[in-house]
């Protein structure tokens, strides 16, 4: 098992590696005017084009380009040209947020798609198995914004109900003290500090449940809606899973050493667990995707949001560091999954 | 279904007549071929969720190549200019309404249906080559990977690995910021690349930079496509070229690519063959969501995503009518496509097929 | 409304008229239709014939292991308890049926790969064996049990690979594991499925040896699936010879090899080629197994049979009697 862990945190650097240079090349190679494309397409003075030039090493060779870029993705130090802030503060506060309505939807998915798919297996062929495919369909063929609006019109429109503008924060009290937790705590507490970074967390952290509650109010709505569009596919999976196990031999031969009925499903279940969780893990990346969406539609100040005003404005800095961290967090949480994956099944560990 | 099977069997023996014509014998060789192919025609008749995605694709198809044509109102006229209350009317149903579009206007005073028309070719024409370009990149190299094995497959392994590490939509918004500079670049100086592709989409070579725009979610959206295709088909060439007739084939002495496109290929493609029409739907859905992020073709392109996303800014007061019709417009293409898929993968299924083959040729006796 | 259930002395277990059909897509398929034997304490029976004729189904339906769309139809399997207790066990409750299951009647299933469940260890199948059939089974007894277990059949290590997963193992050693996990609460009945066709020649021979001792020890009846007829002659005490769904020759192992009567039972028997004579052809029985949708009247070995009269195409054969222990299912013994 240590050897699979060493194993797969070594294949995490060279993808690393990898990610920076896609970036790289999004960010020097393929722009026919990377200044123009840094800049936006405002018209500047001609020093100061000539100024971030220099700065950005526009006129260097590429390896020159490509360390700088590495190293000011690494140190968090990208600048943003337009408004001489580092884009890096930005990101972090906004991207909790992303993480925050990505997990809601999680959990809508799995409180969703998982009961579905166990009771499309049980009642195998009747109404409601029926029922799950036609939402499966439905979920993969509408267009995730179609079903935001149409939510917003359901619940807004015509039940009146309202939300806050902004996102349910922990006190600054707790804030403060996630934040010094690396100093108190070496690895631990830089771990529970980044974690921190989600609103959601830090104030499970400190304890203050109202906050989290009042996440759940805010974000309900588009974690409904990504549950609802991916849960028809999860539950059809869970079934097609949950099937196969049960048809599996050594269900027979444990109905034939006299297991009881509970036991029996205990098998069942532990193995069709694992497609699922493997399908759950790659599904977590569309989340993250759907989460830019939905922040889009309902005005929730995420990482999505700040990319998709960057894309309007061809603010290019944010979008290269965006589409970097977002890639790290991605690859971060694939990592997890391959971990849990080999947990649950021993056949992996090799 | 009876005359569905009828069509396609007309299509088959039209097909083999033609290639009997080519080379004398064809027929006799290939009899096991063609009776496979006319079992599968049968059991796509009898699948009731494979005829109507058939027929939503048959309709989305028609309405993509026809629609630019029959359009009645040419996209690059802004209504409003002429007159401001144009913009976003009601869609007009009841019979008391007259002379006012049927289903409403968008933004710019347009009439959404012939809009959609436009819109519809854009979307299709996106979709189609975005698989069929895509899917065969990574089909190639995922058996090229999977074939050779050792520093090939690992380096391949570590390609798709890094490009997989993006979430899709994130690394296509990436890629689509940036390419469309070069693109119009290209346009711009290229008048035949910049008639082909205005007639391909059915606009006007005027749009250039817009067209730019739409090359650019082309290509964002292929780099995201290819690395699943190839990851995939490098696996099951790995359990395929174990085998001992791929073995045999490598000591008759045939060559790397002889092997890859006869032996290996056939033996992987049904999944692959369901994966692509699931994948059209897909990148019907993908392309409209970057359009409604801004990364697509601006106004005046009447791009569906793009007119949805302008819609949402006036939601739901005045503009439900463009946001519900043009969703159930996107809707219906994707599940045309699904549930095509869906029935592919049921035909394809080795476990149902006894079952398939046992009633053909139960009909076939009765037929006598 | 049962009438008296009745085993003889020193019988364990009677299968009377066992009828099993499977209603698929194509037709409803008569898997064994009207099969009788029975088993003496002690002793080993062989169940003999091709594939598909219905050896399988039967050993399954005895303790109504058969799934949909297959149903047990009709028939009796009375087996004796441990308790002195004579059961139905078509007919008995569900719940004393799994209490008798894994406790009293073992299986081993044909491809020991598929019966383990990848996600659990050798020792955990073991151990919920044991508790499941016990009141308070402690994980310490059980896995120092199950070592036991792994030791008598022959696994080298237990303490090592009673914490093995099944795919950390070889064949042969998954093999003896379940043989193991079948063995954990001493039956009294053991149904071997063809316990020894997925594994090389050399391992076929302990594992044979291996039940042969086993059997002796824990004193079980056991039923013995097999289509390789040197098996059967090794350890078999009586064969019953099963074609398309029933029996058509039964007898102690000397009476069928040395007095063959049943056509099929002298086709098979010649179809073993005998390694110390040479010969031209390998010989076949011609022809293939019926389907068994329709089954057509008569003997259904008719079609195949080289020496069939008319009457076998239209009436079947009952059994007869041919000498003490042996019956045929066959005209061309009605005058005997």
């Amino acid at each position: 098992m240590v050897s699979f862990l060493a194993r797969r945190l070594i294949t995490f650097i060279p993808t690393l590696i990898g990610v920076l240079l896609i970036t790289y090349l999004i960010a020097y190679a393929i722009p026919a005017d990377p200044v123009r494309a840094w800049v936006g397409e405002k018209l500047m003075n001609p020093q100061t084009l000539e100024q971030i030039r220099i700065k950005y090493k526009f006129n260097a060779p590429w390896y020159e380009q490509f360390v700088f870029l590495v190293q000011q993705l690494l140190t968090g130090q990208l600048e943003d040209p337009v408004r001489h802030r580092n884009v890096f503060t930005e990101i972090t506060s906004r991207f909790g947020v992303t993480v925050e309505v990505a997990i809601v939807g999680f959990l809508f998915l799995i409180a969703i798609g998982i009961p579905l798919g166990l009771l499309a297996a049980v009642f195998k062929d009747t109404h409601v198995d029926f029922a799950v495919r036609i939402m499966a369909l439905v979920g993969s063929s509408l267009p995730a914004f179609v079903l935001y609006y149409f939510l917003i019109l359901l619940l807004f429109v015509y039940t009146k109900t309202t939300y806050l503008a902004g996102i349910p924060e922990p006190t600054i009290a707790c804030r403060t003290t996630v934040s010094i937790l690396p100093q108190r705590v070496p690895v631990l507490g830089h771990l529970a500090s980044a974690l921190g970074n989600v609103p959601m967390f830090a104030a499970m952290m400190c304890g203050e449940f109202s906050v989290v509650a009042d996440t759940f109010k805010r974000l309900y709505l588009p974690g409904l809606a990504l549950g609802l569009l991916n849960g028809g596919f999860i539950a059809r999976i869970v079934r097609n899973s949950l099937l196969d196990a049960l048809s599996a031999e050594f269900i027979l031969y444990g109905k034939a050493r006299g297991l009881r009925r509970l036991s029996v499903w205990k098998h069942a279940l532990k193995n069709a667990m694992v497609p699922v969780v493997t399908v759950l893990g790659l599904n977590f990346g569309g989340l993250l995707s759907g989460a830019i969406i939905a922040e889009t539609v309902f005005n929730i100040p995420g990482i999505g949001r700040y990319m998709y005003e960057a894309i309007m404005r061809l603010n290019f800095p944010v979008i290269i560091a965006c589409t970097f961290l977002v890639a790290v967090i991605y690859i971060t949480v694939n990592l997890v999954v391959d971990i849990l994956y080999a947990v649950i099944d021993p056949r992996i560990r090799y | 279904m009876e005359f569905v099977y009828k069509a396609l069997k007309k299509v088959i023996w039209f097909y083999a007549g033609i290639r009997e014509k080519l080379s004398r014998g064809w027929i006799t060789k290939n009899s096991s071929r063609i009776r496979e192919w006319e079992l599968m025609a049968y059991a796509y008749s009898k699948s009731p969720i494979g005829v109507i995605g058939g027929i939503i694709v048959f309709i989305v198809f028609i309405l993509a190549v026809i629609g630019p044509i029959i359009s009645w109102e040419p996209y690059w006229e802004y209504k409003i200019v002429i007159n401001e209350s144009y913009r976003y009317m009601p869609p007009c149903l009841t019979p008391s309404c007259s002379g006012n579009p049927l289903l409403g206007t968008d933004e710019w005073g347009r009439d959404v249906l012939a809009m959609s028309l436009y819109g519809m070719r854009i979307s299709f024409v996106i979709s189609i080559v975005v698989v069929l370009l895509g899917a065969p990149l990574g089909i190639v190299l995922g058996l090229l990977a999977g074939f050779k094995g050792g520093i090939v497959d690992e380096i391949l392994m570590r390609v798709t690995d890094i490009f997989l590490a993006f979430p899709g939509l994130v690394l296509a918004i990436a890629f689509a910021s940036v390419l469309p500079q070069r693109l119009r670049g290209v346009l711009e100086a290229n008048s035949v690349l910049r008639s082909f592709f205005a007639s391909l989409f059915g606009l006007r070579e005027a749009e250039y930079g817009q067209i730019a725009a739409l090359l650019s979610i082309w290509f964002a959206m292929v780099i995201v496509w290819w690395p699943g295709y190839a990851r995939i088909v490098r696996g099951s060439a790995l359990s395929v070229k174990e085998m001992p007739f791929i073995e045999a084939a490598k000591l008759s002495g045939l060559s790397t690519w002889s092997i890859l496109f006869r032996h290996l290929l056939p033996n992987v493609i049904s999944p692959i063959l369901v994966m692509m029409t699931f994948d059209i739907a897909t990148a019907t859905l993908f392309a409209a969501a970057l359009s409604f992020l801004g990364l697509g073709p601006q106004e005046p392109v009447p791009e569906l995503g793009f007119m949805i996303s302008k819609a949402g800014q006036f939601f739901p007061e005045r503009s439900s009518h463009v946001v519900v019709y043009l969703g159930s417009l996107l809707l219906f293409i994707a599940i045309g496509w699904n549930l095509l898929g869906d029935a592919l993968r049921d035909i394809l299924d080795p476990r149902t097929r006894r079952a398939i083959e046992y009633r053909f040729e139960k009909e076939e006796k009765k037929r006598g | 409304m049962e009438s008296r259930l009745y085993l003889p002395e020193g019988e364990i277990l009677r299968v009377e008229d066992l009828v099993v059909k499977f209603y698929t897509y194509a037709g409803v398929v008569h898997a064994v239709s009207g099969v009788s034997f029975y088993v003496k304490n002690g002793e080993t029976i062989a169940l003999v014939g091709e594939t598909g004729c219905g050896k399988t189904v039967t050993t399954r339906a005895i303790t109504r292991l058969i799934e949909s769309p297959g149903r047990v139809e009709s028939g009796r399997a009375l087996f004796r308890r441990p308790s002195g207790e004579l059961v139905d066990l078509l007919r008995i409750d569900t719940e004393i049926l799994r209490e008798i299951r894994g406790k009293e009647i073992a299986y081993i299933f044909q491809d020991p790969t598929s019966a383990l469940d990848p996600l659990y260890t050798i020792g955990f199948h073991i151990h919920e064996t044991i508790a499941e059939h016990s009141k308070n089974a402690k994980k310490k007894y059980t896995f120092k049990k199950a070592v036991e277990l792994l030791r008598q059949a022959l696994i080298p290590n237990p303490e090592v690979r009673v914490k093995n997963y099944p795919h950390e193992m070889s064949g042969g050693m998954r093999q003896r594991s379940v043989i193991a996990i079948s063995l954990s609460n001493s039956p009294r009945l053991l149904i071997a499925d063809e316990p020894t066709t997925n594994l090389d020649v050399t391992i076929q021979a302990q594992i044979l040896d291996l039940l042969r001792s086993l059997q002796e020890q824990y004193k079980m009846g056991v039923i013995l699936i097999t289509h390789n007829l040197g098996i059967v002659a090794e350890v078999a005490n009586r064969v019953y010879v099963m074609y398309a769904g029933k029996i058509v020759e039964e007898g102690t192992t000397e009476q069928i090899f040395y007095n063959p009567q049943h056509p099929y039972t002298k086709l098979l028997l010649r179809a073993v080629p005998d390694p110390t004579k040479r010969v031209e052809k390998l010989e076949s029985i011609p022809g293939v197994v019926p389907s068994l949708i329709n089954p057509p009247p008569g003997c259904r070995f008719q079609p195949r049979c080289p020496f069939a009269i008319i009457k076998c195409a239209s009436e079947e054969p009952p059994m007869i009697r041919v000498e003490d222990e042996h019956r045929v299912s066959c005209w061309l013994f009605e005058k005997s």
